[in-house]
């Protein structure tokens, strides 16, 4: 833009300029004033305050260094929460993501009521994620609940589930998968119906058959997709709270205990403010490693088709 | 793709595997609504009873009568029509600026919205607790909106959707005398109201369903939000009271599902729209 | 243009709402959080609206009962004490008086106040008010949990047992435990002769397998009233002996289950035939949930004949934080509610036993069958230690008790590991 006011001498156009930076920031203030004060500033303190020991209703702030930190390292609940997390997110984020593109390619076809399917893939992504979690505590439920009254018809040994420290985990990635499944579904969907017809008909022309063609040029194509999916899901997966909450508060034994309920506890419960935001921080770098991740690949897959 | 892949796949297991997956997803609706709505025996009858012998509205006196939903509704309802008008309308402006003109720290500042994207509100809750107990907003409808007012994924959109819009149209309106306000809000914001409607819907969505943020900034019961309502309401060691706990998550889901199945095109269409441009 | 002015007046009216929501309280308002549910039945009559009115129409303010979602309740506490906008008056379980006292939260009782207090109530509700030399941090509410063994007369019966007769050794209870159990056809307990609660908040763990610890002589730590230092007392033949008894049930008697739910909810669905837990919460539930349930209640079995019974004793207090606006009016709202006309008053209305030593001596109290039966376990009762580490205590040992009933450590290891931890956390927490 500018290139309208050529007509006019230097000193209209400057005059014109400094209004449309006027402007600029008359338009972004509000976003960058909410932002720098609910946002940025209270990141920043967190930041700070996991240098320090955080005595809120004393009103003491001790700095201690790097102490926050090095009791992190030695603290097993802690630890068991990180190694929960990366469990966690390493189970759901691939396996959400490959039931998904699995169903998007089932779903790339034409076939009877597929809206409707659809629809009920989808619809978990709507639902509120403790309203979910309520339902599925109670269908966890040992002795009336449906997994193990399904179980039951069938003649198989009924589970523990959620009561379980083995079984608590992965029920709750099972929850996650369900609930996460439909976005992925949808998103492969749409990055399939991208992928130009013409590609599919030259490989058919050279021989290749519904499998090979998935590998060659679907799974390729589909790669900046694949990468979104992984990030989007990781990031949100490093954050896992709602779920974990409603069915098992982080037990048994610690064994579902996750980065961001370990961090509410010792911040809310146990008022340990400075601790807490060490373990913020923590979760941060998590956060930050896949978000450059997303970075470093974007560059890498921003081929366009 | 479609007619090849069809032919390899063959149609009838196609439709098998995809309608026997679909009764594993919709699985807890049919046991959430079951559970609402049966007489407590059958709920833990065994073998269980697939079709109830008969329904009952007993669920849902009992959970009305333990929790004030309408009143959760409300809160819900202001706390996202707020966030969301406010996000657009603060992101119409915003998105535009980023989008039009150049300015000086444009990027840093720009940069500094998508960054508040990577620091969730789970890792400056208690700084940001604080910050809203110094100014009264603690309790308050204000303190669920505070972190909500403006939305760095609403910005980003309208943005996007924005440098998608010839930069000629805007120039004609300027010939034509119209200020900057105006032109954001009479000339850009029809031309991406399909984006607009999509980050709403998004944020309506996110606001509704919202847990932590809001359980942790409200002590009230009159300001409680669905999603806190429902996780109060179930009583982990207590009673085994399924009938009502699953009357209230009928309650609580319940618009959110209509709206859904009225609406499903819109919502999914919107929703993968925004993964391919994240 | 126009558009701009609009958004300044938007963002105008959003910055100056706070201002306009703070104005406009007249009436003075005093608040008083409870824990919603039925965590404890002493909250009921919270949910009255009436409660306070003769107390509201008398000193001209109003006392607003907010309820609290029990698993969150200490987290809005300590939040509401930042940011400086906490309710007056705090109902809150003794257990968690020393996380609060650790921040220097809670206002104590006037001297001359606690005195008089301490003189007119009962023993038991003495040794729960009393933190050493007569000094108070609350009024425990009326009643209160004392921990007992309840029993299904009716499964008693159906196995072949004294409906009238509980256990009263730990090879009685186990031998009894084995004979309540039923299974199914593929061999699935679907009822357990003595539910055990394994999952949850640590808290809750230990404060159901307390009596075995402190039956068999372990101690959470050695000094119960001491602020800070001391230390544990739970990796020891007792400590030992406590985690082994379950233990033996779940794999050698296999008695009790890790599948069912919370053990007085099994208990009132029938699908428990013994618990240990605070009795008052199946008096309160039972006539609603299981009406036709026909229970007996008695102290927890000993080791070994002749050994003394203990049993944990609680309490959801009454207490002023320090960080409340209406502290005079919130204890004169408390003296009142707690004194022995509304003792009465209410422990009759909601079937409660009452505090005061001349309530004990009206009826109906003085010939209630069940009022009668808690006096039995009374003198037995202990309470939870003061130790400013008590969380991290509890954690250690509600983690050990998990890991060995779930079988992911053996006792001895995981009560090492549970001592090291807590004398770790008295220790930080004396710093």
């Amino acid at each position: 833009m500018g290139s309208h006011a050529n007509a006019s001498g230097r000193h209209v156009l400057a005059r014109f300029r400094a209004r449309r930076i006027l402007h600029a920031y008359l338009f972004i203030a509000p976003v960058i004033v909410l932002f720098g004060i609910f946002r940025v500033v209270p990141a920043i303190q967190t930041l700070l305050y996991s240098f320090y020991k955080v005595e809120l209703l004393r009103g003491r702030f001790t700095f201690i260094g790097l102490d926050n930190f090095r009791t992190l390292l030695t603290d097993e609940i802690f630890q068991k929460a990180a190694v929960n997390t990366l469990v966690y997110v390493a189970s759901i984020v691939p396996i959400s993501a490959a039931l998904g593109l699995i169903l998007a390619v089932l779903f790339n076809t034409r076939f009877r009521f597929k809206e409707f399917f659809k629809a009920v893939y989808f619809a978990p992504m709507v639902t509120s994620t403790v309203a979910a979690a309520v339902v599925w505590w109670w269908m966890y439920n040992p002795q009336f609940g449906i997994f193990n009254v399904l179980l039951k018809l069938v003649g198989l040994p009924e589970q523990p589930w959620l009561m379980s420290s083995h079984m608590a985990l992965p029920s709750i990635i099972i929850f996650s998968i369900w609930k996460t499944l439909g976005y992925n579904m949808i998103i492969y969907l749409a990055g399939l119906q991208a992928i130009p017809q013409q590609f599919y008909e030259a490989a058919t022309i050279d021989g290749a058959g519904a499998i090979k063609r998935f590998w060659r040029i679907s799974v390729p194509l589909l790669a900046p997709t694949t990468t979104f999916i992984l990030i989007y899901n990781g990031i949100l997966a490093f954050q896992v709270f709602d779920q974990v909450f409603v069915l098992t508060g982080g037990g048994p034994a610690n064994s579902t205990n996750v980065v961001v309920l370990d961090l509410y506890r010792q911040a809310f419960e146990r008022y340990n403010f400075g601790y807490a935001a060490a373990e913020a921080m923590v979760l941060f770098v998590f956060i930050l490693g896949v978000t450059l991740l997303q970075y470093v690949y974007s560059k890498r897959f921003e081929v366009a088709y | 793709m479609s007619r090849s892949a069809l032919v390899a796949i063959g149609k009838p297991p196609l439709v098998l595997a995809v309608s026997g997956v679909a009764i594993l997803m919709i699985l807890p609706f049919y046991w959430m609504v079951m559970t609402a709505f049966v007489p407590a025996p059958d709920i833990i009858a065994f073998p269980p009873k697939w079709i109830p012998s008969r329904l009952t509205l007993a669920h849902f006196a009992e959970a009305f009568a333990k929790a004030p939903w309408l009143a959760y509704y409300w809160n819900s309802f202001v706390v996202a029509v707020v966030s969301v008008g406010c996000s657009l309308l603060f992101g119409l402006f915003a998105g535009y600026a980023f989008a039009v003109y150049r300015f000086p720290l444009q990027n840093f500042f720009f940069l500094m919205i998508l960054a508040t994207l990577m620091v969730p509100v789970q890792v400056t809750s208690v700084a940001l607790y604080i910050l809203l107990a110094r100014i009264g907003w603690v309790d308050t409808y204000l303190g669920i909106l505070a972190p909500n007012f403006a939305s760095a994924f609403g910005v980003f959109m309208i943005r996007q959707g924005i440098k998608a819009i010839p930069l000629d149209l805007i120039e004609a309106a300027r010939m034509d005398g119209a200020g900057e306000a105006r032109i954001v809000l009479t000339i850009i914001a029809p031309l991406i109201k399909t984006t607009l409607a999509t980050v709403a819907m998004i944020l309506f969505l996110g606001s509704w369903n919202d847990f932590l943020w809001p359980v942790i900034v409200i002590n009230s019961q009159d300001l409680r939000t669905i999603p806190v309502g429902i996780a109060l309401f179930k009583d982990p060691y207590g009673s085994m009271n399924y009938g009502p706990l699953m009357a209230a998550t009928v309650i609580s889901t319940g618009p959110m599902l209509l709206a859904y199945i009225v609406s499903q095109k819109f919502m999914i269409r919107g929703i993968a729209l925004t993964g391919l441009k994240g | 243009m126009r558009a701009s002015k609009v958004l300044a007046i938007t963002l105008a009216i959003l910055f100056l709402s706070p201002a306009i929501a703070l104005a406009g309280a007249a009436k003075t308002t005093i608040t008083l959080w409870y824990p919603a549910g039925d965590i404890t039945a002493g909250a009921a009559h919270f949910a009255d609206k009436t409660l306070f009115a003769d107390f509201e129409a008398k000193n001209n303010v109003k006392v607003e009962a907010v309820a609290l979602d029990y698993d969150t309740m200490i987290q809005k506490i300590f939040a509401a004490a930042a940011g400086k906008n906490i309710a007056d008056i705090l109902f809150i379980d003794t257990s968690w008086l020393p996380g609060f006292l650790k921040e220097e939260m809670l206002e104590p009782v006037a001297d001359a106040k606690a005195k008089a207090w301490l003189a007119a109530v009962s023993p038991e509700i003495k040794e729960l008010s009393d933190y050493g030399k007569g000094r108070m941090w609350g009024y425990p509410q009326y009643g209160i949990d004392v921990y007992g063994l309840t029993w299904n007369k009716d499964h008693f019966k159906e196995a072949g047992l004294d409906p009238e007769k509980p256990p009263k050794t730990w090879a009685e209870f186990r031998e009894y435990a084995k004979k309540l159990t039923k299974r199914d056809a593929q061999g699935n307990i679907t009822r357990v002769g003595y539910a055990i609660r394994h999952v949850g908040h640590p808290h809750g763990v230990v404060h159901k397998h307390f009596w075995a610890i402190y039956g068999a002589g372990a101690q959470l730590i050695d000094d119960p009233n001491a602020l800070r230092g001391g230390k544990s007392m739970i990796n020891t033949p007792g400590g030992k002996a406590a985690l082994q008894l379950v233990l033996d049930m779940l794999d050698v008697d296999k008695s009790t289950s890790l599948n069912f739910p919370d053990p007085r909810a099994a208990f009132l669905k029938g699908i428990a035939s013994m618990q240990i837990s605070e009795t008052v919460s199946i008096k309160a539930r039972q006539p609603k949930e299981a009406p036709d349930l026909k229970w007996g209640m008695a102290l927890p079995p000993v080791p070994k004949a002749g050994d003394k019974s203990v049993t944990l004793l609680g309490a959801w207090l009454y207490s002023v934080p320090k960080q409340a606006k209406n502290k005079a009016m919130a204890w004169k709202a408390i003296e009142w509610i707690n004194s022995a006309e509304k003792d009465y008053e209410l422990c009759k209305k909601y079937d409660a036993s009452p505090r005061y030593k001349v309530n004990w001596d009206k009826e109906p109290f003085k010939s209630d069958a069940y009022d009668q039966g808690l006096k039995q376990l009374y003198p037995y009762g202990k309470k939870l230690p003061i130790n400013l580490g008590l969380n991290g205590i509890m954690d250690a040992m509600g983690g050990a008790i998990q890991k060995v009933w779930h079988h992911e450590a053996s006792v001895d290891a995981a009560l090492a590991d549970a001592e090291r931890l807590a004398n770790k956390a008295i220790a930080d927490a004396a710093k």
